[in-house]
């Protein structure tokens, strides 16, 4: 248990690790502490459980924050107390992800378990990277989590991934912020746009309104805004999957989103930023809004070291064109054994007990995800800070369910490119999407 | 392999020959290798590790731009398929591909002569100055040449960042009338110079050439040590100029130095690769090198190692050309 916690901060930073380590290899030498080999048993492991002396590595993705920590370190904790064994968490940025799995897959140091975003597993099983749990969700409490919130995960009649908690987008503002500028939320798309505007007037010109997100996860805002006028990335016709990002409802999304930079509200000198880079801007008090989920709350207090507490922070949900709700990336992050795991039965015992209603429901609600057990999602849309999410999950789209959609959506950078061409007058945005269609085509056919 | 065999065949004849020494009684060399196998053996350890580690690599890398190797494959689950020129195909028919090589291309043109010019000006300037005043610039040159790569790109990614940017910070400093005159304009604030492939490139050919100067400054200052004095006291006494002394004396005397220069700067410039990732080329892929269209395709999900080795064998036989190309018209000069 401490080890574990003393693990998860060494992937922080090196400096702090070194100090830590140096904690942690003190602590066996205690004597009252039975020599047991290593020190990876620190907890002390009583004898006769199921797996005692058993190692197991645990990959959580995103930035260590005190609530995560904490969620985690009890997850792991309780599962020494069951299992005996102990479980090494190692933490990897979103960012790093995919590049981080790829080098796990193709023999390198990798997990046993591993958080993993839902969007990825069809790229991961199509690797065969991921261990198929469909014994996992098709008993005991998982057997109550919703079929439908598995789409991405089942291939072929088998799930690869049990999901975790779920995630809808939503607009983070600073509550302070809208006092001192007598502005209201902002119920259409004109209103956010005058809202930012009034914030980059009063907070100077460096400030961006509502940050543009053209980076590694652009698709979450982009897609938002092109969803909600009923526009699509690609749909399956047959065999083979049709692009529609030229039709005129993607279309006015896409305008929606680049206007976000050619109207000045948030900066031409910027256009690469990805959530995270936008989160460390908004932290120091350089972005108005932008589009996130409450989980980035834990790392805004710790990035503007403790000036905007949470108080400070509220959402909204993404205002449409002419009112109401947009639709939401329908994000979540789902629990799965890694292919290449060393012990395969600890590693699907470990998922089991990660994804019972009580842990389960633990980590979305301390970890600011939506629960994926039902009736605790029924009870938390009554909570009027989780309402904008609760709403946005009602309307979330999923990105089209194929293994090369990572290509497009991150590698190739498809629509950021289109974006940043039209952005920099370099095409018109109907050629910048005809060529977009064209690459999506290509790549997401590709056998 | 041959080498390996002779090595053999002369440690054998080491040991038998305490055996038959004694009735054929040679001198005491015969014990050892033959004369004309000595530099063989001796570059055999040398030949080892360049065939480990750079032959057998490249073997490879052009045996698996004929195949399609993903992870599976990687990590051995499943073989990998030939698809003949597929992957080749595929790359030529990419976008990707032709900015990439065309920025390639570019970057090396611009930067290899501008850091051979502006490197042999500081190398003569170094020669020039006094003891304490080329100590003070060897020095500064000294902590340009350490900086990694890496680092080169964080520095000027600061330097010409939009908002906090030295660059635009400068450029505002100008009075008004002569920014107007020179660029049209008069307000930099927020100038976004690592969007665009063009401005990337600009900013990246700064920081290759700035980091390249230190070692041809160096390299030709020691060719320099190395011409008698006699010459220029000669060239002196005769009336010619800096100018004139630099083309008929130095450069043709720096000539070998000069060869060696050009070719290490070609083949680092073809390949660079820490700085763009820093400097933003990883984001916009029209910023893209051939290196970098490489790793992407290769290593960037999900991995499709066979295209990228594609890539990487295209650039490999771009290199060897410049550089044979190169090499034979220096030859060639040197015949007339």
């Amino acid at each position: 248990m401490r080890i574990s916690k003393i693990t998860a901060t060494t992937v922080t930073t090196a400096a702090l690790a070194l100090g830590l380590a140096a904690c942690g290899g003190s602590e066996p030498a205690k004597p009252s502490e039975a020599p047991q080999a290593g020190g990876s048993s620190a907890a002390a492991t009583p004898a006769g459980k199921q797996f005692a002396g058993k190692e197991l590595t645990l990959w959580r993705l995103g930035d260590v924050n005190p609530a995560a920590k904490k969620y985690t370190d009890a997850l792991t904790a309780a599962y020494t107390e069951q299992s005996g064994a102990t479980v090494k968490v190692e933490w990897i940025p979103w960012p790093q992800v995919n590049d981080k799995f790829t080098a796990a897959a193709a023999g390198g140091a990798g997990p046993d378990v591993t958080e993993i975003g839902n969007d990825q597993v069809p790229l991961w099983q199509s690797q065969e990277a991921l261990e198929p749990v469909t014994d996992i969700v098709s008993a005991g409490d998982q057997a109550q989590i919703p079929k439908n919130l598995m789409g991405l995960e089942t291939i072929d009649g088998e799930t690869y991934a049990v999901p975790w908690g779920g995630g809808s987008r939503a607009v983070l503002y600073r509550t302070d912020w809208f006092k001192e500028l007598n502005l209201e939320v902002p119920k259409t798309w004109d209103e956010l746009l005058a809202a930012a505007k009034k914030i980059q007037e009063a907070k100077g010109k460096d400030v961006d309104g509502f940050a543009f997100n053209g980076g590694s996860d652009a698709n979450h805002l982009l897609g938002a805004l092109a969803w909600t006028g009923g526009g699509e990335y690609a749909v399956k016709e047959g065999d083979n999957w049709v692009s529609k990002v030229t039709e005129p409802a993607f279309k006015a999304g896409f305008e929606q989103y680049t206007n976000l930079v050619t109207s000045g509200i948030s900066s031409k000198s910027r256009l690469n930023q990805n959530t995270t880079d936008i989160r460390t801007r908004f932290a120091n008090s350089k972005v108005g809004m932008y589009l996130t989920a409450s989980w980035d709350i834990p790392g805004i207090e710790q990035d503007s070291k403790g000036k905007i507490k949470k108080d400070k922070l509220a959402f909204f949900p993404l205002p449409a064109k002419d009112g109401g709700e947009a639709a939401s990336f329908f994000g979540g992050n789902d629990i799965a054994v890694w292919g290449n795991a060393k012990d395969k039965d600890l590693a699907k015992d470990f998922v089991k007990f990660a994804t019972t209603k009580e842990w389960a429901d633990r980590y979305a609600l301390e970890g600011g995800l939506l629960p994926v057990y039902s009736d605790t999602l029924a009870k938390l849309a009554e909570d009027p800070d989780q309402a904008p999410f609760a709403k946005a999950f009602a309307k979330a789209k999923a990105f089209p369910a194929d293994p090369n959609w990572t290509e497009a959506n991150e590698t190739k950078a498809v629509m950021q490119n289109a974006a940043r061409q039209v952005i920099e007058g370099k095409a018109t945005v109907d050629e910048a999407l005809a060529a977009a269609k064209k690459e999506i085509e290509t790549i997401l056919n590709q056998s | 392999m041959t080498d390996t065999s002779t090595l053999a065949r002369g440690g054998g004849r080491h040991s038998s020959s305490p055996g038959r020494g004694s009735n054929r009684r040679r001198p005491a060399r015969a014990k050892g290798l033959p004369n004309w196998a000595v530099p063989y053996v001796l570059l055999i350890p040398g030949l080892l590790v360049i065939i480990g580690l750079l032959v057998y690599p490249l073997i490879q890398m052009a045996i698996m731009s004929f195949q399609k190797v993903g992870v599976a494959q990687v990590a051995g689950k499943k073989p990998a398929t030939w698809v003949g020129v597929d992957n080749y195909t595929s790359i030529f028919e990419s976008e990707i591909f032709w900015t990439a090589l065309r920025n390639t291309v570019v970057f090396a043109a611009i930067a290899v002569p501008l850091t051979l010019i502006l490197g042999t000006a500081v190398g003569v300037l170094l020669q020039k100055l006094g003891r304490k005043m080329s100590l003070v610039l060897i020095v500064g040159l000294m902590f340009a040449w350490a900086v990694p790569p890496v680092a080169q790109g964080a520095i000027w990614r600061w330097l010409a960042d939009g908002e906090r940017g030295i660059i635009n910070w400068a450029l505002n400093l100008l009075p008004d009338w002569l920014s107007n005159l020179l660029f049209g304009r008069s307000d930099w604030t927020g100038e976004p110079w690592l969007n665009d492939a063009w401005s990337i490139y600009m900013i990246l050919i700064l920081c290759v050439v700035w980091a390249g100067i230190p070692f041809v400054a160096v390299s030709v200052l020691a060719g320099l040590k190395g011409i008698p004095s006699e010459l220029y006291e000669a060239a002196r006494v005769d009336g010619s100029g800096a100018w004139r002394t630099f083309w008929k004396i130095t450069f043709p005397l720096l000539k070998p130095v000069f060869a060696v220069l050009t070719v290490l700067s070609i083949i680092w410039d073809f390949k660079v690769f820490g700085q763009l990732v820093v400097l933003g080329g990883q984001t916009n892929r029209e910023a893209f090198n051939l290196s970098m269209y490489a790793v992407a395709e290769a290593f960037k999900a999900p991995p499709k190692m066979g295209s990228g080795a594609a890539i990487a064998v295209v650039l490999t036989i771009l290199l060897l050309i410049v550089t044979a190309a190169y090499i034979r018209q220096l030859f060639k000069q040197e015949e007339l």
